[in-house]
């Protein structure tokens, strides 16, 4: 396959809830993610970013149709396969071995009642591996994530782990498949930052290694910026702005993206002057429609 | 630090179109997870004898223990026959000879407790451990299913559960004739229900912790998912619920029994006893009596076994 094209297409995608499943009434489909378009070639890391309920999170769960209740609408391009509407069976084939993702939350993402060994092999047995091998494969996973003294470790549980080696298992376990996709869902909120920046530098270092794209949601921008070749910022469930790293810091477009940016508090910043809202940039623009 | 760049060659490709043929008994094997339940048990039995078990969850069990070793041993220990009409001998207050008297034809009372006890509590255990696998069966079907077949097997049991089970299981076990087998049937119709919804309530809630949500974007499916993930991790809550079901499980047969739907007579059975023994409470007090003390004791030392796994199970609800 061309290393120019993308493996994953995705076009107009909406998400809905529809009328009578919305929590606490309202009128009306709910549109969580209305309309986006986006492509990630094989290696390319992308990074989705929004303020909470933005609809990254919805874009990213229902490019796996994790959500059984919402509508999806448009169209998921998937290697050259349309996903929205495949067939149960093809879509778990997919999980895990093609397109992976890792949560927000490694302290809750691992079941606790069995051994980290049982978690990262798990991908490999649900598909016909033998327990030797998908084992020894978990072993050797868990080495190039750097956990010490892997083989031994696989038969811990997750209760023995500090948070960045859980962060690290649940990496394994969505890496230990070889997927060509990694979407990452705020995988560093719950994490203090230097576990942060340990964690962000594996998911660049295995991307780089082994060519993995990966799809990264985050309201944090300071770890765009490292990570990240292109970003596209989200509002209100649309796309707003859609631009490669440099020049998305260099010279924002949308009044949106400028707010975001500007708000970050600076140290060197007058004590006396209000901080600047994105609402400010917004209205400073007229305000603009956007949702 | 090693670091190995590539990964090795040899292994079984992962890739649907090229993956290799698996027995169903191999995806069976590795699906369940004999060890988790194992280690559930282990970790239970371990703090339930542990040293830093209460004084009274330990006399909880060990009562368990000695009754449950009555019901295996009792038709052995049983001085007499239980079954043995010896009309020389009826009525006979407790003394030396019948330890606790004997009944109007005779019959040695502490021989038929003893041999009663085999009956009501391994019943009681197994009627249980019935209820409690059809409940987790139903409650894990109705969690995997579509949202319209859940509701569908919910108000099923919605419909025995307004019927109260006693009611219930006495219509079941008069319609089916009196045998210790149509107890047992009746007994579990009427238990069930309760526990596939409350069973139903846990995996719901534990469906939705964020490990089953990652153990689902592994790619497996959703039975899989159940039988490993979700079911493991409700044990706890499912434990207790038996647990304590059983010493009202007990105290419910003997009803069954005392009202005539038990075992046929002349199989001794607690329930039976009271009944037999009523007629002449105000001068044969001791038919009657013990086999309700030993129904009481049963019910006792399950029901407090049943709290302390409970309170073992759910530290919140300890007492300090």
């Amino acid at each position: 396959m061309d290393a120019r094209s993308p493996i994953l297409n995705v076009s107009a995608l909406s998400v809905s809830v529809p009328e009578k499943l919305r929590i606490g009434g309202g009128q009306g489909d709910l549109r969580l993610v209305d309309g986006v378009s986006f492509q990630i070639r094989s290696g390319e890391r992308l990074a989705l970013v929004g303020e909470s309920g933005s609809g990254k999170s919805m874009t990213a769960r229902a490019l796996m149709q994790l959500d059984r209740d919402v509508v999806l609408k448009g169209s998921v391009c998937w290697d050259g396969t349309e996903l929205l509407g495949a067939a149960p069976r093809r879509l778990r084939e997919i999980r895990g071995a093609e397109i992976s993702m890792l949560f927000q939350d490694p302290m809750t993402a691992l079941n606790p009642v069995l051994t980290i060994g049982e978690q990262v092999a798990e991908p490999l047995l649900v598909r016909g591996v033998s327990k030797k091998n998908a084992y020894r494969k978990a072993a050797q996973i868990l080495d190039r994530l750097h956990v010490p003294k892997a083989k031994e470790r696989l038969r811990a549980y997750p209760g023995q782990f500090s948070g960045g080696m859980r962060q690290r298992v649940v990496m394994a376990a969505a890496l230990v498949a070889e997927p060509k996709l990694l979407i990452a869902d705020e995988p560093t909120t719950a994490l203090d930052v230097r576990v942060q920046e340990q964690v962000l530098d594996l998911i660049e270092e295995q991307s780089r290694e082994l060519n993995l794209a990966v799809l990264f949601i985050t309201h944090d921008l300071a770890t765009v910026a490292g990570l990240a070749q292109s970003v596209v910022v989200m509002h209100h469930g649309k796309f707003v702005e859609q631009q490669n790293v440099d020049d998305l810091f260099s010279k924002p477009q949308h009044p949106y993206t400028r707010g975001l940016l500007a708000s970050v508090p600076r140290l060197d910043a007058d004590p006396n002057r209000r901080l600047l809202t994105v609402e400010d940039y917004m209205a400073n623009h007229g305000g603009e429609s956007l949702g | 630090m090693k670091t190995e760049d590539k990964l090795p060659p040899g292994l079984p490709s992962t890739h649907p179109d090229r993956r290799g043929e698996v027995s169903f008994a191999y995806r069976f094997s590795t699906a369940t997870s004999p060890l988790a339940v194992g280690r559930g048990l282990g970790g239970l039995a371990r703090r339930l004898f542990g040293a830093k078990t209460f004084l009274i969850n330990r006399i909880a069990f060990g009562l368990v223990a000695v009754l449950l070793l009555l019901a295996l041993l009792g038709p052995v220990l049983a001085p007499y026959d239980p079954n043995a009409p010896n009309t020389n001998a009826a009525l006979q207050a407790p003394g030396a000879v019948h330890w606790l008297g004997t009944d109007d034809v005779g019959r040695d009372v502490l021989s038929r407790i003893l041999t009663g006890a085999t009956q009501t509590l391994i019943s009681a255990v197994l009627i249980v451990v019935f209820a409690t696998l059809i409940g987790v069966i139903v409650a894990s079907a109705a969690a995997l299913a579509p949202r319209w077949a859940d509701e569908v097997v919910m108000r099923v049991c919605d419909m025995f559960m307004s019927i109260p089970s006693l009611v219930l299981a006495l219509g079941l076990a008069a319609a089916l004739g009196p045998s210790l087998t149509s107890i047992i049937i009746a007994m579990v119709a009427a238990l069930w229900p309760a526990t596939a919804r409350l069973t139903r309530g846990i995996l719901r809630e534990t469906m939705t912790s964020a490990y089953i949500e990652s153990a689902q974007i592994v790619g497996m499916s959703r039975l899989r998912l159940m039988v490993r993930h979700a079911i493991p991790n409700s044990l706890d809550a499912i434990y207790v619920h038996a647990s304590m079901e059983i010493s009202g499980t007990i105290v419910m047969m003997s009803g069954l029994a005392f009202l005539g739907v038990g075992a046929p007579p002349p199989s001794a059975d607690w329930g039976s006893m009271i009944a037999q023994g009523q007629d002449f409470i105000t001068t044969a007090w001791w038919v009657s009596l013990f086999p309700g003390l030993a129904i009481t004791l049963s019910a006792v030392a399950f029901g407090l076994a049943g709290d302390a796994v409970r309170s073992l199970a759910d530290p919140s609800s300890r007492r300090s």
